[in-house]
């Protein structure tokens, strides 16, 4: 690119975002001085700009959200963006009535159809207005904006992705486990409640300090189902790359796209990720293939494959790993078996016998045996073998057969962990 | 490995020759697909350029390069879309100017463009002429319109923030917008009539 160009670029999108014609004026008067063909130009392409319309849009993209900081909807003042999503963008607000608060709120991306979100939240509303746990951000409202989207007003919470706490924090596994703990808590609370949050990820698990003391808490409960819309082969197409979010974390049953109801076995499958890569710093498949994998493949992997186990996976991500393990004394034999849900598949008959006989032992979604780290002997560990002997267990929830274990539930093995952590 | 990897491999090693070997398979593979789309398809259907292009990637590029070899891909695409659509584009016109009426064959399917027929060949021609001037933005405006990658994913291929891909996009499109304006300005001259208003 020539400077020229660079420079006329500059110009106008300086000149675009000044708030007034006199700033703009003046701001070109500044840059443009003694280059009049130069203001020209820039003036030319400004007045052009502004009936440019849909001129060259691709169909069925979506614009940016015409809502911005300073937008007014309803009783809330947009203030800034705080993340995007795939749904949407979630702006931090202020409530100006009844009280004067910081909310969070989220508005839809164009797209969605707007009365339907707002049926299936109104239809929840209820549900979510029992939820009443301190790791829960609460849902406060819904409605439509002044150009038709929906949008969902939230408890503000200020914090980081739990994994991204864990990791900047340095925590160690068994401060891991704790804060673990507290989410799974907090799920189980909501699902006593009949609330599914259905996509449990990192990013919706934020971790604040209260006191100097990480809290937990978990957002967009609720909101997942109100958005909810059945996939099909052209979501692939209008929304390639991010047509549902998060695959890495969706269970086998969310990944069949029969259309059958998921319940709360599809959290725990998430919890079980969530705690995989709490322990072992990455997720069973690897975001990055699922990613670049076709619609088919994609499904296909999270409805059959055995994901590795945690030890093989640390030990295949070579030093990285090796560093991993050392660093959270993590020795971990197993935290197995996701298995496929639903169709009593069950190809774990020989060698799994005893731990998943252990793991019934305990009914556990999540369960834990911590013992103090084995030192390595022989001069260290290499890469490819396994995480040697171990006395660290850790059961992922487990979708076997029809589901037993994780019919147990996110509170099931709870206790039992919380005994051997405290 | 698939032809198409193979040759993905070897511009991503450098061979630039590699490019022009890929334009050809890249298109007819479009238009089959277009072609057998439609035979399926109800009467009256029409198909998505954009989607036609992410369906041929899927089809023609290995999973374990999809990730690493998509920019180039995408590129040779959007290139192989718009001259598919060009075509589409004179050739209705020359129908529409007493041209002869003759059966449509498979091959030339009806995608649907977002732009009327002339001012997609206008378009055509400025953004040569933008390619010249700005590279980086001619690109950006092949990647969006031509093959509908997102701003994120036109961000990822060249590298740069979203925020700088919108400042490109915005100004590519007012770019060509001016341009286009301007040749309708001076086609009206010529033959005499008012000026046209009406993009």
């Amino acid at each position: 690119m020539n400077d020229e160009q660079d420079r006329l670029m500059d110009l106008f999108n300086e000149a675009r975002a000044k708030g007034s014609d006199a700033e703009r004026s003046a701001y070109l008067d500044a840059e443009c001085s003694g280059d009049a063909a130069l203001r020209r130009q820039v003036e030319a392409l400004l007045e052009a700009h502004t009936r440019l319309g849909d001129f060259l849009k691709p169909p069925g993209d979506e614009a940016l959200p015409s809502e911005g900081p300073g937008t007014v909807i309803g009783s809330y003042k947009l203030l800034e963006p705080i993340g995007e999503g795939g749904f949407g963008v979630v702006f931090m607000a202020e409530q100006l009535q009844p009280i004067h608060r910081k909310v969070a709120v989220k508005v839809i991306k164009p797209g969605m159809d707007t009365k339907q979100v707002i049926a299936r939240f109104e239809a929840e509303r209820q549900a979510l207005a029992l939820l009443e746990h301190p790791n829960i951000a609460k849902i406060l409202d819904a409605g439509a904006t002044e150009s038709g989207r929906p949008y969902m007003v939230m408890e503000l919470v200020h914090g980081v992705p739990i994994t991204q706490f864990c990791d900047a924090n340095d925590l160690t596994t068994e401060e891991r486990l704790k804060l673990f703990l507290t989410v799974c808590e907090a799920v189980q609370h909501a699902h006593q409640k009949g609330i599914i949050h259905r996509d449990l990820k990192p990013s919706n698990i934020l971790v604040t300090l209260h006191d100097c003391k990480p809290v937990p808490k978990v957002i967009d409960f609720g909101t997942a189902k109100a958005l909810q819309q059945p996939l099909t082969e052209k979501t692939l197409f209008t929304a390639y790359g991010k047509l549902i979010g998060t695959p890495t974390y969706m269970s086998p049953e969310q990944a069949e796209l029969s259309g059958l109801d998921v319940d709360t076995r599809a959290d725990i499958y998430a919890l079980g990720v969530l705690l995989y890569e709490l322990l072992t710093g990455t997720t069973p498949f690897e975001a990055e293939r699922l990613r670049s994998a076709a619609f088919d493949d994609m499904m296909r992997i999270i409805r059959q494959e055995e994901p590795p186990k945690p030890s093989t996976r640390v030990s295949t991500l070579g030093k990285r790993g090796i560093e991993v393990a050392r660093r959270r004394q993590l020795d971990v034999v197993m935290l197995r078996r996701m298995l496929r849900g639903g169709s009593g598949l069950d190809r774990d008959e020989g060698a799994g016998e005893r731990p998943r006989a252990a793991l019934r032992d305990g009914q556990l979604a999540a369960a834990g045996h911590l013992a103090p780290p084995r030192t390595p002997s022989g001069g260290g560990w290499s890469a490819g073998a396994d995480v040697p002997d171990a006395e660290v267990r850790v059961a992922a929830p487990d979708g076997g057969g029809a589901g037993r274990e994780r019919d147990a539930g996110a509170g099931g093995g709870i206790d039992r962990l919380a005994d051997r952590l405290s | 490995m698939s032809e198409v990897t193979r040759i993905l491999d070897s511009i991503a090693q450098g061979d630039r020759k590699a490019a022009e070997e890929l334009l050809p398979i890249v298109y007819e593979e479009l238009r089959r697909l277009a072609a057998q789309k439609l035979s399926r398809e109800k009467p009256g259907q029409t198909l998505q350029a954009t989607a036609l292009v992410h369906e041929a990637w899927l089809r023609l590029v290995d999973e374990s390069f999809r990730y690493s070899s998509s920019r180039q891909f995408f590129l040779v695409a959007a290139e192989a879309m718009r001259r598919i659509l060009v075509e589409n584009a004179r050739r209705k016109q020359s129908l529409k100017h007493g041209g002869h009426l003759q059966r449509v064959d498979a091959a030339h399917v009806e995608i649907v463009c977002p732009l009327p027929d002339d001012q997609l060949l206008m378009v055509d021609e400025a953004l040569d002429r933008l390619a010249t001037a700005n590279p980086r933005a001619a690109e950006v405006v092949k990647l969006r319109f031509f093959a509908g990658l997102t701003e994120a994913q036109v961000a990822e291929h060249q590298g740069v923030s979203v925020a700088t891909v919108q400042r490109t996009w915005v100004f590519a499109r007012t770019w060509l917008f001016t341009e286009i304006q301007r040749d309708q300005n001076s086609a009206a001259g010529v033959s005499g009539n008012p000026p046209k208003s009406r993009i």
